[in-house]
């Protein structure tokens, strides 16, 4: 397997309607800002990946209209959708054929323009027959889900509104961020309009405009180009049961997560996450996910995940900072929001990531979320 | 790619339910019979596949992640599977560069759609640019009227000549129907002109599987190359496939075969519309000893999504069957006039 590493990320200022730009600008600008990042011209991309959920756009096989914006044209181009997994899949899928052998440098882009299209009615458009009109949306379903894992797990209320306040403070130092909230309290939090209970509207992520690329290079190239690439150690995915009722306790056990971070820690030599994980850009749509995701990738014990956010353990500051960037709670393009994890942690390790960079990065963890329990894991570090 | 060390990928196993004009299954029962067929075929089981690559639109399929509606069935539960919206060529290619990265030996490759759901015409103008072209009513067939019509305003007797080659593809994809005549094809209604209906593939509903592994005996996926050209048809030659010469050279190259080499048996173009198979010639310079879909291509039915790993099938099957038969070209195309092109060399094994 060919060394594969990160030399270059660009994203878009993400926002609630970026209707300054058309779609493919809106590409462009990502594009565009992580080839200057890499420091190459467009003629040097062997191939593009391009990951988006073209029904919230209403579109089909959007590549072919963005593939220009994309720097695309005549080149090798492929388009991958799996939900919130897109774009941490469309980095492993870059991953992959650069590791081949077959591309030296593949560039790989996500957006979503939510604003252009209806998001509910997209994620409505599940089973036609057992889905739809139980578990349509991602709200309705998560509640049920997050009443489960809270009776499980003891985790609070207060707990999860301390997730919400971490990724909006974090956010307050990342100018790509959609919400910036700096003052934010766990008070407001917990006052904010209940959407379905416990979930209130200051525990959900946004819905946002946006777009972020990454660059890939081979091994030899990646060195030229860059004095510290942020290498691909490890990547996984793991997909689970269609339906939402076959699925056992979901965040409670979120065994696709759990079993994509084993076997990424296995290949990259990571025994004990905590300690051996220098940050965590994590994909929480919803603050309550945050704390399971802290279980099913071993950063604390089953129970232990309310305790780990009391102590400040992933805070700036903590032992194991998780979403320096205000993750997805602060910023939902859905089609670029893995690929913003990817960014965000080989920004780490390329010590690229400015206000909200934390010291001395030698190892960094993406993960993917999509559907109701799909997951990705990539683990990156300074060293291949 | 390092010319050294061609790259060789084992087609294992190929299953296929379909085509038919409507198939009255859910799109998971459709595509299960052609996840087992593959299995047996090529004598593994669900616990064999280390990861799967699916192919399938959302739009067309009317499902948000529409591969959710097979991931039982592809046996993806708990396992790696990364979705291509895209033609299921495209998604073969990835599973190849997934085994040549180590990451997967046993990798199984699915593509369905279901045209009889919806209009499918209809559908395509949602892929066309929303600003400049899908004011205009265009869809995915007009798309090709309007290069067959290119083509036909520099050689006029073109028509005459789509419609023999529709003739012989419709007659050779069943030979059980009364045979169809080139005058039956100029007489069939104007779709878009110049084309006629009889010069347009059939829409079908279907799914193709295909298992690829490291190693092992079968035909060999030896080259492959991808090509997405340029979106507004005005900005493209009308009259040509540019994309698919780009991406046959780079088939060639992953190949470790030499740009010139032409050296084909068989090919398998995706041609949707009969002209395509002039514009097929013309972009890969193949010579007249190749065979050109010899069981009438996707006139037998044309499943989109899953159009070019239904030639990458026949290619194999034909390569399995006839030992004179050594090498084939496979095309996968997808978008406004073959906006997108994918191409797989395929070896017989040794």
């Amino acid at each position: 397997m060919t060394e594969v590493a990160v030399i270059g990320s660009g994203q878009t200022d993400h926002g609630r309607k970026r209707d300054d730009v058309s779609q493919p600008e809106l590409v462009r600008q990502a594009v565009a800002l992580a080839l200057a990042d890499a420091a190459i011209e467009p003629e040097r991309l062997d191939a593009v990946v391009i990951s988006n959920m073209e029904l919230f756009e209403g579109r089909a096989l959007p590549e072919l209209w963005l593939g220009e914006g994309a720097y695309a044209a005549r080149k090798p181009c492929l388009k991958v959708a799996t939900g919130g997994t897109s774009g941490t899949s469309s980095c492993i899928a870059g991953y992959h054929q650069v590791a081949s052998g077959l591309f030296d440098v593949v560039l790989v882009v996500g957006f979503e323009k939510h604003s252009e299209g209806h998001t509910q009615t997209g994620m409505a458009l599940t089973d036609p027959f057992w889905d739809r009109a139980v578990a349509a949306g991602a709200l309705g379903n998560f509640a049920l889900s997050i009443s489960q894992y809270m009776a499980e797990r003891g985790v609070t209320q207060e707990q999860a509104a301390r997730v919400a306040v971490k990724a909006r403070r974090n956010a307050a130092r990342n100018p790509h961020a959609h919400l910036q909230m700096p003052d934010i309290t766990v008070e407001e939090v917990l006052a904010s309009k209940l959407l379905a209970h416990p979930v209130h509207l200051l525990d959900m992520c946004p819905q946002s405009d946006g777009a972020a690329a990454i660059v890939l290079a081979g091994g030899q190239t990646a060195r030229r180009l860059c004095p510290r690439p942020a290498w691909i150690k490890a990547a996984e995915t793991r997909h689970e049961q269609p339906f939402i009722g076959d699925i056992d306790r979901r965040l409670a056990s979120m065994r696709t997560l759990r079993e994509a971070a084993r076997s990424t820690y296995a290949k990259a030599g990571i025994a004990d996450p905590l300690r051996d994980l220098d940050v965590a850009e994590i994909y929480e749509p919803v603050s309550y996910a945050e704390l399971a995701w802290y279980e099913a990738l071993g950063f604390c014990a089953d129970g232990e995940a309310g305790r780990l956010i009391d102590e400040g353990v992933t805070e700036m500051d903590g032992t194991l900072p998780v979403n320096p960037s205000g993750g997805v709670l602060s910023a939902n393009p859905v089609g670029a929001s893995g690929v913003i994890r990817v960014a965000e942690a080989a920004k780490q390790v390329l010590g690229r990531a400015g206000e909200h960079q934390v010291a001395g990065v030698e190892t960094a963890l993406a993960t993917g979320y999509g559907v109701y329990a799909w997951a990705d894991a990539l683990v990156l570090g300074a060293t291949p | 790619m390092n010319q050294s060390s061609p790259f060789e990928v084992v087609v294992a196993g190929l299953g296929q339910t379909g085509p038919s004009p409507a198939d009255g299954r859910s799109i998971a029962e459709m595509v299960l019979p052609a996840v087992q067929a593959a299995l047996a075929d090529a004598d593994l089981g669900y616990d064999d596949i280390d990861a799967v690559v699916t192919a399938s639109v959302d739009l067309f399929d009317g499902l948000t992640a529409s591969n959710i509606a097979i991931t039982e069935v592809v046996g993806a539960v708990m396992k790696p599977e990364t979705r291509i919206a895209g033609d299921g060529l495209a998604a073969a290619l990835h599973a190849a560069c997934q085994i040549r990265a180590g990451a997967y030996e046993v990798v199984l490759v699915v593509a369905h759609a279901k045209p009889s759901m919806a209009d499918f015409q209809d559908l395509s103008q949602w892929a066309l640019d929303p600003i400049f072209l899908q004011p205009l009513g265009l869809d995915f067939l007009a798309c090709a009227g309007l290069q067959a019509s290119a083509r036909a305003a520099a050689d006029p007797e073109a028509p005459e000549r789509w419609a023999e080659t529709a003739a012989r593809r419709l007659n050779a994809a069943d030979g059980q129907k009364k045979p169809a005549t080139a005058a039956d094809v100029l007489d069939s209604p104007l779709v878009a002109a110049p084309l006629r209906a009889g010069m347009c593939a059939p829409l079908a509903d279907g799914a193709v599987a295909v298992l690829l592994r490291a190693g092992g005996p079968g035909p060999r996926l030896a080259g492959l190359g991808h090509d997405l050209d340029v979106h507004l048809p005005g900005d493209r030659d009308p009259a040509a496939w540019p994309g698919l010469t780009r991406a046959l050279a780079r088939a060639l190259k992953s190949a470790g075969l030499a740009a010139s080499d032409r050296a084909f048996d068989l090919a398998e173009p995706s041609c949707l519309y009969a002209h395509e198979e002039e514009l097929f010639i013309g972009a890969t310079g193949l010579e007249p000893k190749t065979e050109i879909s010899p069981g009438g291509g996707l006139f037998g039915g044309a499943v989109p999504v899953a159009a070019g790993l239904a030639r990458l099938l026949a290619a194999a099957q034909r390569l399995r069957a006839d030992p004179a038969c050594r090498r084939a070209l496979v095309q996968g195309s997808w978008g406004p006039a073959g906006q997108g092109q994918v191409v797989a060399i395929i070896k017989a094994g040794p």
